[in-house]
Order: structure tokens, then sequence, then C-alpha cells
């Protein structure tokens, strides 16, 4: 099993990537699940999905008949759905998907995509996937679902929401018996968001228990599995201008983390123009061809100080050229999974033209 | 007096904190005080675009800028410095995982929190970060998903019956309903998926939010897209007799016939005047590049003809 996670910056193509990289495994005759944890929902556009459901089967002549593709927008309401599931009985299952504030949590909540996301890596490699590919949201929030877990772990792996539940219903019915620390707590809390919200958070904190420490014990689990590189890589997607800042930002915050960096993707790079002009050209084409040489020329230099600084680190850079259109459909994927293999085999030779 | 509050919007990757700075330097260069507010925390904004060397290459701008971010969390900290009491209390509740899993979990506390900062900001025109005052304030805002969620947070403040919260909430809503508060530049480059997207988010803003962007940026165009359709079309005709090298040749006369098509679309969104800010090839420093940037935004709402 291959677990391969695509990070980078707003824009750069990353669901693109994301998508052409499970085309190309599928391709290669493996069952393929494309995962995308971005709320902005591009993979619907880049694999020319039907409408409705978030979870389909992808089909294209050039997939193997031992492959599959599978594309999944991430949804926090059925993952939570099977998430809650596990855990516990069915009545208790329906008393918490009933409860308001879980209604609150599927709705409104900024940041569940983040946490729920583990959790659907988690069902994926439950499910038999031989490659799972993720696509995360753009920069720093593509971290959330990795450090987000562990935030929640810590909350509830402490016998807290234990104690919260049995001092909260004391405290609630005026009874004695509560440390002071606590009542002033909740007095705190309670003024602060009134009364009737703190009272439905606490007390559905005290029903989602044993929920919240399922989720916890298979999110440390799955954290474990990304962070083992015989299983799981990342790879960085960047742009040719912000290729040298970004490929670091991401590579220390991930090997900080203990996460492997498998290879930085250079995206969207403009080719080497190569033009010709007859000795008649029109002013307005000679200025047209100079504006775009000075700008191949500006990304190509930028590249190759992102190149020159990757170069210690031993990890592939990998070219992908600027297509003309928008990738919007399979078949553009499939030309991009062919650059992906072309560049992969000539990855560490420099971008000059001689 | 409220300072005017400029805000650059749009989809990830389009040049919105380029363009914010750009902005913002050309009027602290005219002599205005400008503070600007970045959704990314500083470390990470000074990583995609660094003002290095800006106090020697133009030192007017430099003494007239200032750049902040705002952390909710802190906000919310102040919040509940302020309603505990004593400063004992405060820090138990801040340290306490109760209260850290709340602003966690309740709806659009965060959001809350970030509107009520850039008003409060708006109001005085000075704060802790920026002691001397300023005049004006560019936003440079999150993502669209992310940007919208935070306008209408101010109609999910009922959920909160009382409490500072609920007080928060009524004030920000009254914040954001006041049409003169928030001075909206949508920013797109003339990309397919870009373009859709801000096409949405200007017919959001205006439906459901009652707001309307006052110009919609075309970032990171080519020279050729204000040209006349009948230049294009000489060009066009001529381009292939010309210049040789296929494929490029043509994937450049392609890429144009789309930006066009796209800038088209665009223009009839909504009736938004649409401004072009042409691509630069970089190279040089991100100060001199901003430069080249606030120069291409002369005529933009807010910023002073010069």
């Amino acid at each position: 099993m291959k677990i391969r996670i695509f990070v980078g910056t707003g824009g750069v193509g990353k669901t693109s990537v994301t998508a052409a990289s499970a085309v190309a495994a599928a391709i290669d005759g493996r069952k393929t699940l494309v995962l995308t944890i971005d709320p902005a929902l591009r993979l619907r556009t880049a694999l020319g999905m039907t409408d409705s459901p978030r979870e389909q089967r992808v089909e294209h002549e050039s997939i193997s008949s031992r492959g599959e593709l599978w594309a999944v927008l991430l949804d926090v309401a059925s993952t939570m759905d099977r998430l809650v599931r596990t855990d516990v009985s069915e009545p208790e299952a329906k008393a918490i998907t009933a409860h308001p504030i879980y209604r609150l949590m599927l709705t409104s909540l900024a940041g569940m995509n983040e946490l729920v996301a583990v959790e659907r890596i988690h069902q994926a490699i439950a499910d038999g996937f031989e490659n799972v590919f993720v696509d995360t949201a753009p920069s720093r929030h593509a971290f959330e679902f990795l450090d987000k877990p562990e935030f929640f772990v810590q909350l509830v792996s402490f016998p807290l929401v234990k104690l919260v539940g049995r001092t909260f219903g004391l405290w609630k019915r005026g009874l004695a018996g509560i440390d002071a620390g606590s009542s002033k707590l909740y007095g705190t809390v309670e003024n602060l968001v009134g009364a009737a919200l703190a009272g439905q958070v606490l007390e559905f904190f005290a029903m989602f228990q044993p929920v919240a420490e399922g989720y916890a014990r298979r999110a440390r689990n799955t954290i474990r599995t990304l962070s083992d590189p015989k299983i799981a890589g990342f790879t960085i997607v960047s742009s040719p201008g912000r290729a040298r800042q970004d490929g670091q930002y991401f590579f220390d915050e991930l090997t900080r983390r203990k996460f492997p960096v498998e290879m930085l993707i250079i995206n969207r790079l403009w080719p080497a123009m190569d033009l010709k002009q007859s000795p008649r050209v029109s002013p307005a084409t000679r200025d047209l061809i100079g504006w775009y040489e000075s700008v191949c020329a500006s990304q190509g230099a930028s590249r190759d100080r992102a190149v020159a600084d990757w170069a210690g680190k031993g990890q592939r850079v990998i070219d992908l050229p600027e297509l003309a259109r928008d990738v919007d459909g399979i078949d553009a994927l499939v030309r991009i999974a062919e650059n992906l293999q072309k560049s992969n085999n000539a990855a560490s030779s420099s971008r000059n033209p001689q | 007096m409220v300072r005017p509050v400029t805000v650059f919007c749009g989809k990830g990757g389009v040049g919105k904190t380029a363009l914010s700075l750009a902005f913002a330097l050309r009027q602290a260069g005219e002599g205005h005080r400008v503070l600007v507010i970045t959704s990314h925390p500083l470390p990470e904004l000074a990583l995609s675009v660094s003002l290095a060397g800006l106090r020697e290459s133009n030192p007017v701008a430099a003494a007239n800028l200032f750049v902040i971010h705002v952390d909710p969390k802190e906000v919310l900290g102040g919040l509940v410095r302020q309603s505990a009491g004593s400063s004992l209390l405060a820090d138990t509740v801040l340290s306490s995982r109760v209260y850290r899993s709340l602003i966690e979990v309740l709806p659009g506390v965060k959001e809350i929190a970030f509107v009520s900062r850039v008003r409060d900001l708006a109001v005085q025109g000075a704060g802790p970060e920026a002691p001397q005052g300023f005049d004006r304030i560019v936003w440079d805002a999150p993502a669209t998903g992310h940007f919208l969620r935070t306008l209408e947070v101010a109609r999910g403040f009922d959920s909160y019956l009382s409490g500072p919260l609920a007080l928060l909430g009524k004030s920000v809503a009254g914040f954001l309903s006041h049409p003169s508060s928030l001075t909206l530049i949508p920013v797109t480059t003339l990309e397919e998926m870009a373009v859709d997207e801000a096409i949405e988010l200007c017919e959001k803003l205006m439906a459901e939010l009652k707001m309307r962007p006052v110009a919609l940026v075309c970032n990171m165009a080519s020279p050729l897209l204000g040209t006349s359709d009948e230049e294009w079309e000489r060009l066009r005709e001529n381009f292939l007799a010309e210049v040789t090298g296929a494929p490029n040749a043509s994937m450049i006369l392609e890429r144009h016939a789309i930006e066009r098509t796209l800038f088209a679309r665009l223009r009839l969104a909504g009736g938004i005047p649409t401004h072009i800010v042409r691509r630069k090839p970089g190279g040089t420093s991100d100060v001199g590049l901003l430069l080249e940037l606030a120069a291409e935004m002369g005529g933009l709402p807010g910023a002073r003809v010069s």
C-alpha cells in the first residue's frame, strides 16, 4: 500500500497534479483512490465528475482492466456518520446524531474537514485501496489535518470529558460536591457564551466521549502510518516563482513533524519559447514575444535557484509544463500523467535547452 | 471617524497579498498612513512577499506602512480577560482544555472575533500593533470560501443568546451591514476556475450580503489584454507568418484567445468595473515587483490618481 499526500500554497494546481498522479496509478493497474480535503472541491472540475455523488468511480479507456480509480470529495457528514457508528450502539449513535450541537458541528464548524480527513484516510485503508492520493487544503491549512487530530486526541484522551460530564451535571443542578475551581470555570464559560449554548455543548461533549476516544485512537494510528516512509510520502507542489521559498517552508514544516518528504513538483513552468521572428515582424508581435521570453527567463531562473537549493535534500524535483488551458476533465489529466512520467524519468537533469 | 477599509478578496493564488501590499505601498508613498491586515501569520507572509529593502528604496512609504496579522484567539483571550474580572481566573480559563475546545467547537467564534478586531482598528485608528496611528486600512482577505464565511458570520451570531459574544456579534453585524464600512475589490487571474469563482463571489456578495464590489481586478494579465479587438485580430492573422516555433507559437495564440474570452465574461458579470494589472516578469527584488504593481493600480477606488 502507498499513500501520497500533496501539499502546497493556493493556486499552484495542487488538485490537478494529485488527480493526475492518481490517474497514472490507475493506468498502471492499481486500485486507486483520490481524496480531496480542500473545501474548494476543484477535484470535481479536474476529473469532470458528475453532479451529485461525492464518491464515484472514474472510467477512462486508458485505465487498465486491473486498475480502478475512485474519486472522493471529503464529506464531513457521511464520514462522521460512519465514525459515530464505529464506536457506539445504534440508539446511542441516534442520540448523538440528533443532538443540536452535532448538527452545528457538521454545518458550521470551521476545521471539521481537517478533523475528519484523517478518519477518511483510515476508512480508505480499511476499504483495501492499494494507492491513496490526498489533495490537501492550501498553505498552512495543509498541516491542520495532521495537527488538529493530535490537539483533539489530547483533549479527549485525558478523563477530561468524563470529568466535565460528571461535574457539569452536578453544577447544573446546583448540587454540592463540585470543587470551587470547576464552579468558577463553568460560570465564566457561561457568562462568555450564554448559559443555554454552554449547557448544550458540555452535555454533548459528555455524550460524545466514546466516539471521540475511538476517533482519537484511530487518528493516532493513521498519523503514525503517514510518518512511515515505506508507506507514505509527501509531495510539495509549487509554482516556478515560489518554488524556492515554498519548497523550503513545506520541507521544514514536514520534517519538523517527522513526515517523509518525497519530491518537489514545480508546476506550470512556461517552456523556453525558442521562437524565431521574421525580419519584418510587426512591433506588436515583437513586444509580445519579448514579454513571453522575459517571463520564461525569469521563471527559469527561479526554477534553477529552487533546484540548486533542493539538491542538498536528496529528494527528486519534477517540472511540469504550463498547459494552454485549464485542466477540465480526465483527458487533460491523462496528458499531465504522461508529462509526470516523462519528467520523473528525467528528474535530475537541468532545464538548460543546450 | 471610521477609517476606510479596502478589501482584496478572491481565489487562492490570484495575488491578493501582493496586490494588498502594492496598493498600500502606493498610498503610503503618497503620505497616507496605511495599515495592512493580513490573515497570514507574519513569518509565513515574509516567506511569500518580503518588504526587505523598502526603507532604502522608498523611505516615505516605509515610514507610513504597517503590516499586522490578526489572530482571533488573541482577540478572544482579551475578551476573557475583560469578562473574568481577575487575571488569575482569566489565566485559569485560558489555560483550561474546556475553554480551548470550546473556541474550536463554537460556530463562528473565531470569525466574529476577527471582524470585531478589524472594526475596532477602523474606529480607533490606532492599536498596540501600530500605536502611531493610521488613516486607512487594507485587508488582505482569506480565500473565497473562508472570506464569505467570515462575512456571513454576522447572520449566525444569534445562536449566542446572551453574554459578551452575543454583544460582539450584534456590533459586528452593525459594522458589516453599513455599506461604507468595506470597499470590496475581488481579484482574479484570467484562468477559467479563478474567473468562475470571482463571478460567483461577486454574485454572492451582491445578492446575499448586499455588498457591491467597487472594482474587479484582473491580475497577471498579458500586455495584449489592453489592446483593441481590431489590433488583436491583426496580430492573430499575422502571428504565425511572422513567428515560427511550433507548438509554442500556437500556444501563445490559444492562451490569448482564452484570456480575451474570459475577460469578456468577467465584464458581463454584474457590471462591476474591471481593472487590469499586467503580469510583471519579476526577477528583481520583491519590493521592486511590488512597486511595479503599485504603478499599475492607479485609478482604483481609494487610490489617489497621481
